[in-house]
């Protein structure tokens, strides 16, 4: 194809991205039941309508982020939209599957694309170690999640969900070696997809080398498809051995909010910052699955979560557009070297300053009540565990604040550094603006009227009581 | 009166009250959506929005109904969160309206002030903006009947508090224990401003959570205060969530030893923010003393009542110690914020109507005469391009109305009788003096002796600051320079002050009268004395 009609492919990708959103409304219009298909392989309930809606819409968010970047250089396009839009297919699968081998074709999918995405720029070494250091450990990831789901057929020669877990159940085998061997096997496996520690050291270095419309898709919808799986599992096939899995969860947790915290503390690198930070949102989203594993009230904990991940997600994509454009204008990867921004972006300033602060958690901004839930979801029980990860939480959500706030600092109140030069043509593009205004108006409804936003996760969670 | 109450019925639903909080909220939107260079009508617009912002707070305390001052009145219930219960539930006592009427009478002064007076980078739209989102945060706390929409409120003076820091803040390097390189004061002073607070909150908020599992998941306030004075809250739970929620309110007021960031974000802010940090945001924490912790966990009230009243004492006498260790000028005013909060302290930890009444009226003095004293330290460090004491000094010749408004202020928080600050001070005492029955009577009277001894030192520091800055022979330096003295805009910012100043000191009954019968009903409910 021409270069001058590769315009298209984009077109075709946006607007198929927002059509496919098209029957998930006529789903949660004409919702009654769980529609159960394969016997129970694939599921549509509230929980996968939800998730699949926030999956596609910030696709389609990545994809206007990608427009420019990838018409900036002599990159393959249609590729890059078809590998994008086959990992979306991935994490489709994801919500709605039931079964081991669904499963984990949906979560290879969807991880399977980004290892070539990761080193889209192919001319800058960067880019190629970390989509190297990427492949390597989402391979290792790979084999482990299914090393641990053949342990569970073995063990009980089903492949569905539910059955698996009635068998171990009825058998007593909950809490036998191979089943909780094969638990830590899973975990371990998706702990690379969600990079909480010990299983991050990949994500600074993949996230700095990727294109940053691919880092923004890594660190949300990956990360989100992860922890999807991750719900559908514990809940659905181990739900008996919660108090085992679950107070991995709480360690896993707890040192994942402050080794990440603490790590972007002291980056100059934003694109490293906002890696980091998004280790330290993990192990918010983790904390409640932990403590519901302890207590056996999942559906609390997949409220919490669930209502994290998608308020996590548009403030993360918020973050990486100001980033985007603010290495675009400065021409410079230290955010010491951005003194005095806002005066030449005065637009990407004030989105700077509502999606950092709104990760940091502060009202009215939505990171609060991300936080909130969170925290409620974690007291709720009143025990040990659940207490010490909230104070654990309210430790980390100050050292965060400590460099969400910096950036803001830097860009309004430092004087301007002598060492760059702004690039003084239009940086902040329409199709970026749609992805800040879209991103702030959520940020904001989530602060303001987090009704909506608590909705949906208490929709989605009705699903795990049974 | 009668065309009020015939008239404006309208707002007694609620409505009033919604307006006073949210009117400025949209107004800084409004003031954000104007080009910059049309900046007369970026100021007007403010200064429109927050005349009309206090005239329905009068209104509603026109309408408030006196009698049932220990009532919440004028207020609402909506639907906020359903999942987690939380409402977005508004309404005022005989405690709150005082502390609403001083908050939206504050920002008009504020925004007159900042007419003409603005530090570089000047930006009246930028400040102007963040003065409305602030007056919704100040507003919005003193009404909220329900944690969560309190907790939100509390909040949002964060960011636009940090930002008036940060960059309209004094731009003099500083160097900083554990840094290498020297920092301008503002950057240092807006973030620890923001880490403190932030700190105690995110706690408060958990302690916030414990009393919604263990009521009756609810976060409203009225009904946990039912809750709470029927015993609801006892044992190691109820002294957990009273440690996090003091660490909440404690480092807002601040109290000692929490107090680090308040001389610096004061030193640093600009005029503007010092008063509204000085005159607004530090009651924040102690009405949230009054409104929740007290009546919420009587029980733990009164065993951490004798530790709050040695605090506060400590306070006291550190806040007076420092400031007779000052040479700059608004740092000496931080510090004697430290001393005075710490008479509003003492004054809540006798758990008793006296001492409760006294820290209202305190607060509301301490408002009025500390953001008079923000108000003229900050004119004159405009004026002489220092803060410093030592090269200031015959400022009665040089500014003699900026010196005479100097001396009436500082008479003002000394104190003198007749005048605001005394009933806060007086009343305080004569709370510790006789606390509530069951108290460590000791402990308290020893309080009271230090803070006696307080009263003696804040007049003397008050009175060796009046010698060195406005007394004696106008420095060389100040000789042949040209030096302003208050303009119109200062004087229409000042002068209201003064009269309050006067009028509360003269008919203290202005505050008594809407406090009394509120704080009355909340210790015979909480403490059944």
């Amino acid at each position: 194809m021409p270069r001058r009609s590769k315009f298209y492919i984009a077109l075709v990708a946006l607007l198929g991205s927002l059509i496919s959103f098209l029957p998930l409304i006529f789903q949660w219009v004409n919702y009654e039941n769980p529609i159960i298909l394969f016997e129970g392989s694939y599921v549509i309930d509230k929980f996968s309508i939800i998730l699949k809606g926030l999956f596609i819409l910030v696709t389609y968010l990545t994809f206007l982020l990608s427009i420019n970047f990838i018409e900036s250089d002599r990159y393959y396009q249609g590729e890059y939209y078809y590998l994008l839009l086959s990992s979306l297919l991935g994490a489709l699968v994801v919500t709605s599957s039931r079964d081991m081998l669904t499963l984990f074709i949906g979560i290879e999918l969807a991880s399977a694309p980004m290892f070539l995405l990761s080193g889209w720029k192919k001319g800058d070494q960067k880019s190629n170690e970390g989509a190297i250091k990427f492949f390597l450990l989402g391979v290792l990831s790979a084999s482990l999640i299914l090393y641990g789901f053949s342990l569970l057929y073995g063990l009980t020669g089903e492949l569905i969900f539910s059955e698996i877990s009635k068998i171990l159940l009825v058998n007593n085998l909950s809490t036998s070696p191979a089943a909780l061997l094969s638990v830590m096997l899973i975990l371990a496996g998706i702990g690379f997809k969600i990079s909480v520690v010990p299983f991050h050291s990949w994500a600074p270095d993949t996230y700095e080398g990727s294109p940053l419309p691919v880092t923004a898709y890594l660190s949300v919808s990956s990360k989100a498809t992860g922890f999807v799986a991750l719900m559908i599992i514990l809940t659905k096939v181990f739900p008996d051995s919660g108090s085992s899995w679950g107070i991995v969860l709480v360690f896993i947790s707890g040192l994942t909010m402050f080794i990440g915290n603490l790590s972007a503390l002291q980056q100059s690198n934003p694109v490293r910052l906002l890696a980091y930070s998004s280790i330290a949102q993990a192990g918010f989203i983790l904390a409640p699955l932990a403590v519901a594993g302890i207590s056996g009230d999942y559906a609390d904990g997949i409220y919490a979560s669930v209502t994290y991940l998608i308020i996590y997600a548009f403030m993360n994509l918020g973050a990486f557009l100001v980033v985007n454009v603010l290495i675009n204008t400065s021409g410079s990867n230290d955010i010491y070297e951005w003194g005095g921004l806002a005066k030449h972006q005065p637009l990407t300033a004030i989105f700077a300053t509502v999606f950092f602060f709104s990760l940091a958690g502060i009202p009215p901004l939505g990171g609060w009540f991300a936080k909130f839930v969170v925290f409620r979801s974690l007291l709720s029980t009143g025990e040990v565990y659940g207490i010490t990860l909230a104070i654990i939480g309210a430790i980390n959500a100050v050292i965060g604040l400590v460099f969400y706030a910096r950036i803001s600092k830097i860009i309004w109140m430092d004087s301007p550094s002598e060492n760059i030069t702004i690039n003084t043509k239009p940086v902040l593009l329409s199709p970026l603006k749609v992805v800040g205004f879209i991103s702030l108006v959520i940020t904001f409804l989530a602060g303001i009227f987090p009704n909506i936003f608590s909705n949906l996760g208490n929709a989605s969670a009705l699903f795990f009581n049974s | 009166m009668e065309i009020v109450t015939n008239n404006f019925e309208f707002l007694e639903n609620g409505l009033g009250i919604t307006l006073v909080v949210f009117l400025p909220l949209l107004s800084a939107l409004v003031v954000a959506l104007l080009p910059k260079k049309q900046e007369l009508l970026i100021k007007l617009t403010a200064l429109g929005s927050s005349l009309i912002t206090f005239i329905l707070s009068v209104i509603v305390a026109i309408q408030f109904d006196y009698s049932k001052a220990e009532q919440f009145q004028l207020g609402n219930k909506l639907s906020w969160i359903e999942a987690i219960n939380s409402n977005y539930e508004i309404g005022i006592d005989g405690i709150s309206l005082p502390m609403l009427l001083l908050s939206t009478f504050i920002t008009v002064l504020a925004i007159i002030y900042s007419f003409e007076h603005l530090p570089e980078p000047k930006s009246p739209k930028g400040m102007m903006a963040l003065i409305l989102i602030l007056e919704t945060g100040m507003n919005g706390t003193f009404v909220a009947l329900d944690l969560i929409l309190f907790f939100v409120f509390f909040e949002l003076v964060l960011l636009p508090m940090y930002f008036m820091i940060g960059i309209w803040g004094d731009k003099t390097m500083r160097s900083v224990a554990g840094l290498k390189n020297e920092v301008e004061t503002r950057l240092y002073a807006s973030i620890k401003f923001f880490v403190f607070t932030l700190f105690g909150s995110a706690f408060m908020l958990l302690g916030f959570l414990g009393l919604y599992f263990r009521g009756a998941k609810t976060f409203s306030i009225p009904e946990l205060i039912e809750l709470g004075t029927s015993g609801a809250f006892t044992g190691t739970f109820a002294t957990l969530v009273f440690a996090v929620l003091f660490l909440g309110f404690a480092v807002k007021v601040p109290m000692w030893p929490l107090h680090t960031w308040l001389p610096d974000a004061h030193t640093a802010a600009p005029t503007v923010g010092s008063v509204l940090l000085a005159a607004i945001l530090l009651k924040l924490g102690s009405y949230g003393f009054v409104r929740i912790a007290l009546p919420i966990l009587p029980e733990q009230a009164q065993a951490w009542a004798p530790a709050i009243a040695i605090l506060s004492a400590i306070g006291i006498i550190y806040g007076s110690l420092a400031c007779l260790a000052q040479t700059d000028l608004k740092r000496l005013i931080a510090f004697s914020s430290v001393g005075h909060m710490g008479f509003v302290m003492l004054g809540i930890s006798s758990l008793t109507s006296i001492g409760i009444n006294a820290a209202i009226i305190g607060m509301v003095a301490h408002g009025v005469i500390t953001g008079l004293l923000f108000f003229l330290s900050g004119s004159m460090a405009h004026t002489y391009h220092t803060r410093d004491m030592g090269r200031l000094g015959g400022n009665m010749k040089l500014l003699p109305k900026t010196g005479g408004l100097l001396a009436f202020t500082a008479m003002a928080s000394l104190g003198l009788p007749g005048l605001a600050g005394f009933w806060g001070e007086f009343m305080a005492l004569l709370g510790a003096y006789n606390p509530l029955p069951g108290l460590n009577i000791t402990i308290f009277r020893t309080s009271m002796v230090a803070g006696a001894i307080g009263t003696v030192l804040t007049a003397g520091y008050l009175l060796w600051m009046l010698q060195r800055v406005n007394l004696g022979e106008p420095n060389d330096e100040w000789k042949d320079k040209k030096l302003h003295d208050a303009d119109a805009y200062e004087l229409a910012a000042w002068i209201p002050l003064v009269i309050l100043t006067i009028l509360i000191g003269v008919f203290p009954k202005l505050i008594f009268g809407s406090t009394n019968d509120a704080v009355i009903s909340l210790v015979t409910k909480a403490f059944g004395g």
